[in-house]
């Protein structure tokens, strides 16, 4: 592994809930086999929790939607991505405007009943860099760096 | 304050199947109008209901009475009623009145349809899995691939031996992979409620294929402590604990196919 | 099918209407609705006091931290309360980071919950 040539892994998965905390335990223990800190694969894997959950629920709108994502580890960081395979517009709106740093936000979440938003937010603040790109048909694509930490 | 509202519409994701959106409060009052609505389900022949009760505001024993009354008509024709988008006040409340007990509860109507497609329609899922050709990787797919597993109801003991035939195929896919192509190891699942099918490919090392071919044609039918060899073992694990093994040699690549039925 | 979680009881001394809870595993969004309905009925069972030991809970996501705050405010609802102790690093910084820490009553250990109990 280097810089021209990271590790690259990959998973898709159904849209279905069942398979969020097998996917999340393999990206924290495969990074930690590849030397990142506990406390890094950890914060790693609830941010892919958090954004596979989102696909799954706001982001398949038909029936055998899938979920993918992708890790490159590189000897100073990680980056990974998760697609999904589209959701309804309002959705993707809403995954937007929760995207942009507004922390005013953070206590609507936490008094929402039912504690909406509280995931993507918890992603944003655990992301050093994070962009959504939303494709055709509302497919959407998150990408997160997130430094090594010893580095 | 406005009574309740029930509307029965084909379900976004899947127009066969049947949803009550419910709104507002299941009083004592409301039965008789869900006993009328549920007449008109029973009509159309069809089993499955799903009720989503996310705008629910309040709900008395009764009327929950009622809709248990309709989901005992329901599984009398193979089907059921589940509930979806609950909210965790009126979940609360539910649960104080044994309701929870009774019915399957999903947080969002994605899930239940989900548990539809494998519980009732027994329909298989796929998971696709690509990594580096190193050895530090195994462990994490051979964990990955067990817990998938136990997350679709197979049991510990099952799971645990799913997790070793992926162990000893991932291992024979690093360590007789090429050297030289530095391609990822691909492993394909396919699950249901009576079986997991794995498929690993990897790219190939020329040099090996002949001894790989020997391998897997000589394979003894129980591990031997007095094998001289290594390798050979972990084939021989493989086809103890699978219900059928097939190993193709090309070229470019090898492909393991191993098929395990659930055991119960 | 539930990610692993298990919650095991304790009584709690000199308090009849309190039970200790201890979380063993993941909380996430496969196991929320369990957990809410053992919760839910120590509450009816007119336990409103609820001390939740979190020494061996290793995970926890948005969904149940949604269910934490949940768990208190029904408790203070009811003239209780949930009370957490021994959160693991990793669980408090989520909890932490969200600003959820102000809305949730956390002691380093199981004596200091205990000792704040009315």
């Amino acid at each position: 592994m280097d810089n021209e040539t990271p590790y690259v892994f990959k998973v898709k998965f159904p849209s279905d809930l069942d398979y969020v905390a097998p996917v999340r335990k393999f990206v924290a223990e495969t990074l930690t086999v590849n030397k990142f800190t506990p406390k890094f694969a950890y914060r790693s894997e609830v941010i892919v929790d958090e954004i596979c959950h989102n696909a799954i629920i706001h982001g398949s709108r038909t029936v055998d939607a899938t979920v993918e994502i992708e890790c490159k580890i590189f000897p100073d960081r990680l980056e990974f991505q998760v697609n999904d395979q589209g959701g309804r517009k309002d959705d993707v709106e809403r995954l937007k405007n929760v995207m942009k740093k507004a922390d005013a936000h953070r206590a609507d979440y936490l008094q929402d009943k039912d504690a909406r938003g509280l995931g993507l937010e918890i992603v944003r603040l655990l992301s050093e860099e994070i962009k959504l790109e939303v494709g055709a048909d509302n497919m959407t694509t998150v990408r997160v760096v997130r430094k090594r930490e010893d580095a | 304050m406005p009574g309740l509202k029930i509307q029965k519409q084909p379900v976004e994701l899947r127009p066969d199947l049947t949803m009550w959106k419910i709104d507002g409060p299941l009083d004592p009052e409301s039965i008789g109008y869900i006993h009328r609505e549920f007449d008109s389900v029973l009509e159309t022949k069809q089993n499955f209901l799903i009720a989503e009760m996310s705008g629910v505001t309040h709900v008395s024993s009764a009327a929950i009475g009622q809709l248990m009354g309709c989901r005992q008509l329901l599984v009398e024709r193979g089907g059921d009623l589940v509930i979806t988008g609950v909210s965790l006040d009126i979940k609360s409340k539910l649960s104080a009145m044994g309701a929870t007990k009774i019915f399957k509860f999903y947080n969002e109507m994605r899930t239940a349809i989900n548990a539809y497609h494998w519980e009732v329609e027994r329909k298989s899922e796929k998971v696709w899995l690509s990594f580096p050709p190193q050895l530090q990787f195994v462990p994490p797919v051979r964990q990955m691939v067990s817990r998938i597993a136990r997350q679709k109801g197979y049991t510990q003991r099952d799971s645990f031996r799913i997790e070793t035939i992926v162990d000893e195929v991932c291992n024979n896919a690093v360590e007789h992979g090429s050297e030289k192509v530095l391609k990822n190891i691909e492993l394909n699942i396919n699950i249901d409620r009576e079986k997991i099918e794995l498929e690993v490919i990897n790219a190939s090392d020329p040099d090996k294929i002949e001894n790989l071919k020997a391998l897997s044609t000589a394979m003894p039918k129980a591990p031997d402590a007095k094998m001289g060899q290594k390798r050979g073992r972990g084939l021989a694990l493989i086809k103890m604990l699978s219900n059928s093994l097939d190993i193709n040699f090309s070229g470019e690549g090898t492909s393991v196919h191993v098929t395990k039925l659930r055991e119960e | 099918m539930e990610s692993q979680i298990e919650l095991e009881y304790d009584d709690v001394k000199g308090h009849s209407n309190t039970k200790m809870v201890r979380f063993v595993g993941d909380l996430d969004a496969t196991n929320v609705e369990t957990v809410l309905e053992k919760i839910c009925n120590l509450f009816d069972d007119g336990f409103i006091n609820i001390v939740a030991d979190f020494k061996k809970l290793r995970y926890v996501n948005s969904t149940g931290l949604g269910i934490l705050l949940h768990f208190s405010k029904s408790a203070r609802e009811k003239s209780g309360s949930f009370k957490i102790a021994n959160v693991n690093e990793n669980v408090y910084e989520i909890i932490e980071i969200i600003g959820a820490t102000t809305l949730l009553e956390i002691y380093d250990d199981i004596d200091e919950a205990v000792a704040a109990l009315k």
